[in-house]
């Protein structure tokens, strides 16, 4: 019975979280060689030729890295920096409650708000106009829908950061980095001797898999890039749907190409995170 | 100093509740007003009229959410603990660590063909199954760290004293895991509640959740119903995180 029930368990996880994601791959594989779909043909490399030639891809992909490198940049500089400053504030009174409110914001959410704060027509842009430092709201810089992404970064950092500050000022004391700190303080090490040798390497160390976690999570995106982002450059999953969506059939395989490269890309990365860091994916060893 | 950049971040957290809350009371808001024309209660006195979907939008999404994240905790718990046993616990979790980072909108649109053809794009289930797909490996993670030394010698402990697997389970399993399923429970809600590519995808738009509801405003440029559509989105996050934060934390701090 023991066995059974363990057996029955165990294969309806591999059901419903890896053989989703494995008919999904092979769907869109056989889509990008011309094997199935409408326009299916028989096998051909003209989809991939097609998808790795153009600088359309390559552009959607270094701007999602780009994207995903600042925000996070910014938001560990940021969490890292609140959790050392404020760390006996953080476990107790208002900004304990506080500081978990924005995970209570959807992706959709944020950037529906970012876009009234940001765009040419929003609050900002209305603060700065009656404050008479602008005439007109054409002269307002564009901050969404432009080509860096500002209001993408903006409204990534507001959702990432928080959870950061929470997972540090988790860390700091599980470390036990005040008994730490003291040590170095005794031992005589300056204060940003302390900062930058002993809190930030053991804080980034320790949650290396989190940020890596972030930095895909951040790739792929949706809602945020398609609310306040353009159409080129477009962040990666902007960039699938856009051309599943479009009335050009031809692209279809195209965006089934680059859903294959995603998800070989996202994969490569877990596995070498099993290969180099198996403890990761057991907290017992960990 | 210290005292003046911590009450700005407690404002900058507020301003986007406050922000929003406020576009939700408004009418008619020209360049370059600061504030909308009018401010009164007729937006949310929309909520109540008959032809008004978005109470109906506010509770599908409610039961879609509450229905997936009691599902994926059950399952999980009683998943994790199996994984968590086997030799293969490293294996199954690289398993549940690739559809819990890959981005859902692209899963759906890779998987949508399969619902087609299932019958169940465009409905409801079709909408509970994409979402349980993206819920259960990350309810699987949550509760992959319960099942530790501690746990497993309690349990061995009991069933060493007599009990049996049913008692084990209803007596010391359950209530020594009520934190961490409260978690897994709320975290897996929060997944459903805010997801929207996934829904909107496989949904193609029939199956009108809060988010898709949100989006549809902001594209029909009617930003004071997308804004009551976000009041409503934010609120039972914010009521679960203070529960959670309250009580679920308060308790592992005193255990």
């Amino acid at each position: 019975m023991k066995f059974k029930s363990k057996h029955i368990f165990i294969t309806t996880f591999i059901l419903f979280a890896a053989v989703p994601v494995l008919l999904g791959f092979g769907y869109a594989l056989l889509y990008s060689f011309g094997l199935t779909g409408i326009l299916s043909e028989g096998f051909t490399t003209e989809y991939w030729e097609k998808t790795l030639l153009a600088t359309e891809f390559w552009k959607s992909l270094g701007f999602s890295l780009f994207i995903a490198v600042v925000v996070m940049t910014i938001s560990l500089f940021f969490s890292i920096w609140i959790v050392i400053s404020w760390t006996k504030n953080l476990y107790k009174g208002l900004l304990s409650y506080v500081t978990y409110l924005p995970l209570a914001f959807p992706a959709i959410v944020m950037a529906f708000f970012s876009f009234q704060l940001l765009s040419k027509s929003g609050f900002i842009s209305r603060v700065i106009f009656n404050l008479g430092w602008i005439d007109d709201l054409s002269q307002f810089p564009d901050w969404t829908n432009d080509a860096y992404g500002v209001a993408i970064i903006f409204s990534l950092c507001l959702l990432i950061t928080p959870f950061f500050i929470i997972l540090y000022s988790n860390l700091y004391q599980n470390e036990r980095i005040p008994e730490l700190k003291a040590l170095a303080q005794t031992l005589g090490a300056k204060k940003n001797q302390i900062t930058t040798r002993i809190i930030v390497p053991i804080l980034l160390k320790k949650s290396a898999f989190t940020i890596m976690l972030f930095l895909i999570f951040v790739m792929g995106t949706y809602e945020i890039p398609l609310l306040l982002g353009r159409q080129d450059p477009s962040m990666l999953s902007v960039f699938i749907i856009q051309k599943l969506q479009k009335f050009n059939l031809a692209d279809i395989p195209q965006a089934y190409a680059v859903s294959v490269i995603y998800i070989l890309l996202i994969a490569t990365l877990i596995a070498v995170v099993y290969k180099t860091r198996p403890a990761f994916f057991n907290p017992e060893k960990n | 100093m210290k005292k003046a950049l911590q009450i700005l971040f407690i404002l900058s957290i507020f301003f986007p509740i406050a922000f929003l809350l406020l576009l939700s009371l408004g009418r008619n808001w020209p360049y370059p007003e600061l504030l909308p024309q009018s401010l009164s209660l007729e937006n949310w006195e929309f909520l109540q009229k008959s032809d008004s979907k978005l109470l109906q939008t506010f509770f599908l999404s409610l039961g879609i959410s509450i229905l997936v994240a009691t599902v994926t905790t059950a399952l999980a718990f009683i998943t994790s603990k199996h994984i968590a046993l086997s030799k293969y616990r490293n294996k199954l979790m690289l398993l549940a660590y690739i559809p819990y980072v890959l981005s859902p909108v692209i899963l759906a649109a890779t998987l949508h063909f399969f619902f087609i053809y299932a019958g169940i794009s465009g409905n409801v289930s079709g909408v509970l199954l994409a979402q349980f797909f993206i819920a259960y490996p990350f309810g699987v993670i949550i509760l992959n760290n319960f099942w530790n030394h501690k746990t497993r010698a309690i349990e061995e402990l009991s069933k060493t004293l007599g009990s049996s697997s049913w008692q084990t389970f209803k007596n010391v399993l359950l209530p020594i895991s009520k934190n961490a399923l409260l978690l897994c429970f709320f975290q897996t809600f929060l997944v459903s509640w805010f997801e929207f590519g996934l829904t909107n995808l496989i949904g193609v738009g029939s199956v009108q959740t809060l988010t898709v509801r949100v989006f549809s405003f902001v594209n029909e440029a009617n930003i004071f119903y997308a804004a009551l559509a976000s009041c409503l989105l934010i609120l039972p996050p914010m009521i679960l995180i203070w529960i959670n934060k309250r009580y679920i934390f308060a308790t592992e701090t005193v255990i």
